[in-house]
């Protein structure tokens, strides 16, 4: 273009913060520094003398604001109003598809019958999570969770997915907010070391609302601990996940088969709720194999309205946990209450035996429960009317089935293969629910061990624990 | 200037001035830059594609401004996200624009695996030496002698020495195109905003990764006037980050990833579901009536690659397949081979409730170590088999117990297999235990043998030698 027919600059002073890097970039000496202060703003913008200016734009590139120097060309409409060119008329139509406005939803594809599968407790979640429609897994291997991201590193390339194993877990739990936040079903696998990595991800996951889910294999600890199973992250999981105002669905198999039904649960239900879910297993389940049935549908997922999904139908779009302003993260942990109760009300899951008339209430979950569940039946041909009450939900905790069956009970015993966090969450759910426990005794083992259902048994008798 | 909002509605709920300015200090350098990937974005005419990751730094609030899919990320992670973001959609632009503290310190490892990943993303890196939105601290780039409110004195090199990124990024065999730019001249700026132009070119044409290193100005925290800050930049950064092109390979477009699929055979064919049998219908096997529980424990004891987890399996797959209920769970020591590694297996009539077995009912035991660990462990009545080929002097064990000692080893060497020794043990628990219908476990290895029909003869042949082992046995006593 001809210099003389290139657009020059104009300058707005009041977007203009006097910091003049414009002026020595000017080859032509045009600008000078302002000698009036703009009561707007209380800087001293510049001022442009442009009778030798030749429009080589030189002076905007040095311009650190948007809309600091710009060009004639494009200077607001006398209706004070920006007029942006059509990019389509600029450049075409673009080849990238376009989604039409809401969300996309998801197709649910029938499953011919299929035989029983024989799988062990990590494989079934992965499996779970291919029926549920996630293609992208993300992870670092830990034990005792890492068959399932195996499993998936052999699947999902298969089936134009991704597994990635990211340089941490704190890698991993962040490319989960990325492809989350692009709105697709994501997870991973983990066990408590690298899920205490993970929870910063999970508070920014919560934050901007972005779901994803986490299958933890719990494994005795604190620190390094053991790789076998302990039921010692309920607490991090129920009341700890990272720092602020965070909480999500806590989901506690007992059985293989629960591992593939609630993984597959888990995806919508942070779908539903735009927020993490979390599998809670114990190393036992883990590794343990078991007869699993496969569901009648899978699902090919859709594509929410919210996503951050790169083409014209999401451009507006924005995944972020950041409100600079008071008032406007108050009114975001409001909206982030008002979910959770949406949650506690709608959302609690448990699975009960023999607790309509039990006296002797055993309150246990994943593969404890299994334990327990062998005991109240010991106890019931020994003539005490024992009953298992196994939370599927830890958060929320199932408190409005608990307070239906505790009319006639006169003892809890609760079931741990951990120091007490399953206690702790059943103590706070009672309080909350302004209800004074009957008399509250437990039997809990950790560092790897169960607890027996010899032991349970004398739990629930209420002789003494003998360690068999 | 498309590519910016026409009205940051974000920025203080976009009200008086803040509708139309940035948050930065007057001379910033991300400002100059916002500009350049503003130009980039118009020109290359991608900004209903592109996502922009702006992690915690200055730049987090870069959502006010660009018109284009945003995702704020937290400190240090924002390739991660990107990557997150690439993959669930390949024919995005994502742009993960991060300053020194996020790229250089914090998200060190996040920055280095990703980039040795080399997918296509751009990573648009401004190094102006300080914190900026903490105060003015000590950046991995700060330069030697720098003084900040953590080096108040002055960086030493105890502190650390400044960060090459660029050349170290260069190094690495992920990337495609690394450039180090600088804003401090009209010269500069052009070479600045066509590597950035250059840097998501190659992102489009799925040629690779990119990584541009902008040094930048930060007047506020150097405490100088923008064009003092301009003369830093030029004469004391741009001599430890020499500007330049550092790499620039030549690679054909090879980013292409296939759809996802969600094809219900393919899914359950690499899953391992297989239809269900119809025509092998058939009512559960009633309890034997000779067992003294209705779930019996078994321990399978070894040590690595006696090949107790495969008949854990076997066992565990065929008592499935009559219509119990069977769990088995593995459990091995540290080591990745050798060592000690045993199973527990459960079968029951109807539900598995206690899937340990602490007390198995059963132990088979592959050597002396296992068998003089969970000899004790057995109860009163209980069954316990072990290779009597390796196993030459067993320990005392538990009275009450019936002990079958059986030569695993040498029936399996005999068959011309060593290895086949635990479907002996499972022949010999056949006999010796008799719980599960006699053709249950052979029906079992004709199913998981079946793609690998030769080894069939081999197996059937060390069930039925286990089994006669105890058998001839059970005669003779």
């Amino acid at each position: 273009m001809s210099a003389l027919l290139r657009p020059k600059p104009f300058l707005e002073p009041q977007y203009c913060k006097g910091c003049l890097r414009c002026i020595e970039a000017c080859p032509r000496h045009c600008i000078t520094p302002g000698t009036t202060l703009n009561s707007a703003t209380g800087l001293v913008p510049v001022e442009l003398h442009l009778e030798n200016c030749n429009g080589c734009s030189l002076c905007l590139q040095a311009c650190p604001e948007p809309y600091g120097l710009r060009l004639e060309t494009d200077r607001p409409g006398p209706e004070g109003d920006f007029v942006l060119e059509d990019p389509a008329k600029l450049f075409g139509e673009k080849c990238v598809p376009n989604h039409s406005e809401g969300d996309l939803p998801d197709d649910r594809i029938p499953l011919p019958a299929c035989e029983p599968m024989v799988l062990k407790g990590t494989y079934a979640a992965a499996i779970g999570a291919l029926l549920a429609g996630c293609r992208h897994v993300f992870g670092y291997p830990i034990t005792p969770s890492t068959e399932g991201a195996e499993l998936m590193a052999r699947i999902l390339p298969k089936l134009n997915g991704s597994f990635v194993q990211a340089v941490s877990e704190v890698a991993a739990v962040n490319m989960m907010y990325g492809a989350g936040g692009a709105g697709l079903p994501c997870m991973t696998f983990t066990s408590s070391p690298g899920f205490s990595l993970m929870l910063e991800g999970i508070s920014y996951m919560i934050g901007a609302e972005v779901p994803g889910v986490f299958v933890n294999i719990m494994r005795g600890g604190p620190g390094l601990g053991n790789i076998a199973p302990e039921q010692a992250d309920i607490k991090l999981a129920c009341r700890g996940l990272g720092h602020g105002n965070t909480r999500a669905i806590i989901l506690a198999p007992s059985t293989p088969q629960e591992m593939l039904d609630l993984t597959a649960e888990a995806f919508a239900l942070s779908f539903r709720y735009r927020n993490p879910v979390v599998i809670l297993g114990d190393g036992y389940l883990g590794q343990m194999t078991g007869t699993v049935r496969l569901p009648a549908v899978m699902v090919r997922p859709g594509l929410p309205a919210w996503a951050v999904w790169g083409d014209r139908a999401h451009q507006h779009n924005l995944i972020s946990s950041i409100a600079l302003e008071e008032n406007d993260l108050e009114a975001h942990n409001e909206h982030l209450n008002r979910k959770y109760a949406a949650i506690a009300a709608c959302e609690q899951r448990v699975d009960s035996h023999l607790c309509r008339d039990a006296e002797v209430l055993v309150i246990a979950c994943n593969t404890p429960a299994r334990m327990a569940k062998g005991a109240v039946q010991a106890a019931r041909e020994r003539g005490v009317k024992a009953g298992l009450f196994r939370p599927i939900t830890l958060w929320p905790f199932p408190i409005d089935a608990l307070v239906e069956f505790m009319s006639g009970v006169s003892r809890i015993v609760v079931v741990e293969a951990g120091p007490g966090q399953l206690e702790d969450e059943l103590r706070l759910a009672l309080s909350h629910a302004g209800i004074a426990p009957p008399p509250l005794t437990h039997v809990r083992r950790c560092g790897g061990n169960l607890p027996q259902q010899s032991e349970i048994l004398a739990g629930i008798l209420g002789t003494k624990e003998v360690r068999s | 200037m498309s590519a910016f909002y026409d009205h940051f509605s974000r920025h203080s709920h976009g009200e008086g001035l803040k509708a139309h300015s940035t948050h930065y200090c007057p001379g910033c350098g991300h400002g100059v830059a916002h500009r350049d990937l503003a130009a980039a974005i118009d020109e290359l005419g991608i900004q209903d594609r592109t996502v922009l990751i702006s992690p915690v730094g200055c730049a987090v609030f870069a959502h006010y401004y660009f018109d284009v899919g945003n995702s704020q990320a937290a400190h240090g992670r924002a390739p991660a996200v990107a990557l997150g973001h690439k993959l669930a959609h390949p024919e995005a632009i994502v742009i993960s624009y991060q300053g020194d503290g996020d790229l250089a310190s914090i998200g060190l490892a996040e920055t280095i695996s990703i980039a040795q990943m080399g997918l296509p993303l751009t990573v648009i890196f401004i190094n102006n030496a300080v914190y900026g939105m903490t105060g003015g601290q000590l950046a991995p780039t700060s330069l030697m002698g720098q003084r900040t409110t953590t080096s108040p004195t002055g960086r030493t090199a105890a502190m650390g020495q400044p960060l090459r990124m660029a050349e170290l990024i260069a190094q690495l065999d992920g990337p495609v195109y690394v450039e180090r730019v600088a804003l401090f001249s009209a010269r500069e700026r052009v070479k600045a905003r066509k590597a950035i132009k250059q840097a998501i070119t190659h992102q489009i044409e799925g040629r690779g990764y990119s990584f541009v290193e902008i040094i930048a100005e930060c007047p506020t925290h150097l405490k100088m006037t923008p064009q003092e800050a301009e003369q830093w930049v030029k004469t004391a950064m741009e001599p430890v980050y020499p500007l330049g092109v550092k790499k620039d390979l030549t690679v054909e477009p090879w980013f292409k990833p296939g759809a996802p699929i969600f094809d219900p055979e393919a899914v359950l064919g690499l899953s391992g579901a297989e239809p269900r049998r119809d025509d092998e219908a058939h009512d559960v096997p009633p309890w034997p009536a000779h067992l003294p529980a209705r779930d019996i424990a078994i321990k399978l004891a070894g040590s690595g690659g006696d090949g107790a987890q495969t008949a854990a399996l076997l066992l565990t797959r065929a008592a499935i397949a009559e219509g119990y209920d069977a769990t088995n769970i593995p459990s091995y020591g540290p080591e990745s081979r050798g060592g000690t590694s045993y199973a527990d297996v459960h079968i029951a009539e109807r539900e598995v409730l206690n899937p340990a077995a602490s007390e198995p009912y059963v132990l088979i035991a592959f050597n002396a170590p296992s068998l003089a660990k969970f000899g004790g462990t057995v109860p009163a009545g209980g069954l316990i088999l072990y290779d009597s080929t390796v196993i030459t002097t067993p320990p005392a064990l538990p009275k009450n117990r019936r002990v079958i000692p059986v030569p695993f080893t040498r029936i399996a060497t005999d068959l011309g297999r060593p290895m086949v020794k635990n479907v002996v043990a499972l022949g010999a628990l056949q006999a010796a235990l008799n719980l599960l219908p006699e053709g249950s476990v052979p029906a079992t290895l004709h199913h998981v043998l079946k793609d690998k029909p030769a080894l069939l003869p081999l197996n059937e042949a060390a069930f039925a030698a286990g089994r006669a082992a105890v058998e001839a046995t059970l005669v003779s006593a």
